[in-house]
């Protein structure tokens, strides 16, 4: 299972940079929801 | 073990522009067969207005999904690809904590409340029949309790978080992983065409997804494949699931420290807090920030479709990641015990939550 293993070691390396995948998922996650709240993203299309 | 992957900060930080750029040939990929799909999805839908003529609507999400599974099954993946691919589990997390702007906290508190009652239930059955069914079948220790953490709890995430703690090998995780993404694959086309012919509420599906789904992705897809609320609602009860993994892994633990003379977990909260997945409390930060209305409309639109973008690639990154011949290397008693036990878990959390449908309308 190659993929799998890229994704445990995708993890491993986020872990060593001090956050787990999550924490740097939920860190990226808040920073955008930072910029829309400060106005800096104004509007997302889909 | 960690030790011997630990490498000096200075050379990591050295190489992240290079582990970077390693990442981009693989995100190229998730975002072109994402975007492929939502493009398919509009083109069909205006095609059909522009001829007056009831083509069937198939959303991105599934094209999404075919196109990748296509990739992967003909051409392959070359390596390049690879490190970025891996990412859309990092996607599909971000994707769960802004989805938060979609539910006002009571909305959660309420869904949340009663997915937590049926995960508990779900957990408690599965576990018990997994290890019955592993035992009967003849499969080791470790690989029977992989199996029935991976089905009970959330997928791959639960295996490897157990993996680690229950000491099991490498063979034995891929085994109990290669089960797990296989039935989930199965369950992606299979859930929305059962939801589909029992007239299923989007919230009544949405929850049996995220109960009866195992890995988060295939979850989260089988759900937006019904419908966008569907969609919503089974991310919502697949992350009650997986709020439990810290809890499961942890008794796993103990026992099999227990049971081979090791040394047990001093610190247990420690340990619940390592395994805890932390992206469902970013998710009821952001949820909590749009109840006490934090954003505006145009802010909260924003948000969900920063929510999109980001399923958009776990999408592309399900189908591109599914290797059929890979996965039918791995065995069939693996797969046969985790088919039967998934068919038996599917087939009670749908008695569930239709019996419990009066609550969660």
């Amino acid at each position: 299972m190659s993929d799998n293993s890229q994704t445990t070691k995708v993890a491993s390396k986020a872990a060593r940079l001090g956050l787990s995948l999550d924490g740097w998922a939920v860190a990226l996650a808040l920073v955008l929801t930072l910029l829309v709240w400060l106005g800096w993203i104004k509007q997302v299309p889909w | 073990m960690a030790s011997s992957l630990a490498i000096p900060a200075s050379e990591y930080q050295g190489n992240i522009f290079k582990r970077t750029l390693q990442l981009l040939p693989g995100l190229l990929l998730l975002f072109a067969v994402g975007w492929t799909g939502k493009f398919l999805e509009q083109l069909i839908g205006h095609y059909g207005k522009a001829h007056h003529l009831t083509l069937p609507n198939i959303e991105y999400v599934l094209w999404a999904i075919l196109i990748g599974l296509v990739i992967s099954n003909t051409i392959g993946i070359p390596a390049a690809f690879r490190p970025g691919l891996a990412t859309y589990e990092f996607w599909l997390k971000a994707g769960i904590v802004l989805l938060g702007s979609r539910f006002v906290l009571g909305d959660v508190l309420k869904l949340g409340g009663v997915s937590l009652m049926l995960v508990a239930i779900e957990i408690t059955v599965s576990l018990l029949f997994m290890t019955a069914l592993g035992k009967a079948f003849g499969l080791s220790p470790k690989l029977t309790d992989l199996l029935a953490i991976g089905s009970s709890i959330c997928g791959v995430s639960a295996i490897i978080a157990a993996q680690g703690a229950i000491d099991a090998d490498e063979e034995e995780s891929s085994y109990a992983i290669a089960a797990i993404l296989s039935l989930g694959a199965v369950a992606l086309f299979t859930f929305p065409l059962i939801g589909h012919a029992l007239g299923m509420s989007d919230t009544s599906y949405g929850i049996w997804a995220g109960l009866g789904v195992d890995n988060t992705a295939e979850a989260t897809a089988a759900g937006a494949l019904f419908s966008d609320t569907a969609g919503k609602v089974a991310v919502l009860a697949k992350t009650a699931r997986n709020a439990m993994i810290g809890f499961v892994v942890l008794g796993y633990a103990l026992h099999w420290a227990r049971k081979q003379h090791h040394p047990e977990i001093a610190n247990k909260a420690a340990f619940l807090w390592q395994k805890f997945p932390k992206f469902v409390l970013g998710f009821l930060l952001i949820s909590g920030l749009a109840t006490v209305r934090v954003f505006n409309p145009v802010q909260l639109s924003s948000l969900a479709n920063l929510s999109r973008w980001a399923f958009l690639l776990t999408f592309a990154g399900v189908g591109l990641r599914t290797n059929i011949s890979e996965l039918r290397k791995q065995g069939v008693r693996p797969f046969l015990v985790g088919a039967v036990g998934e068919l038996i878990i599917a087939g009670l959390t749908l008695v569930l939550v239709l019996g419990s449908s009066r609550f969660i309308r």
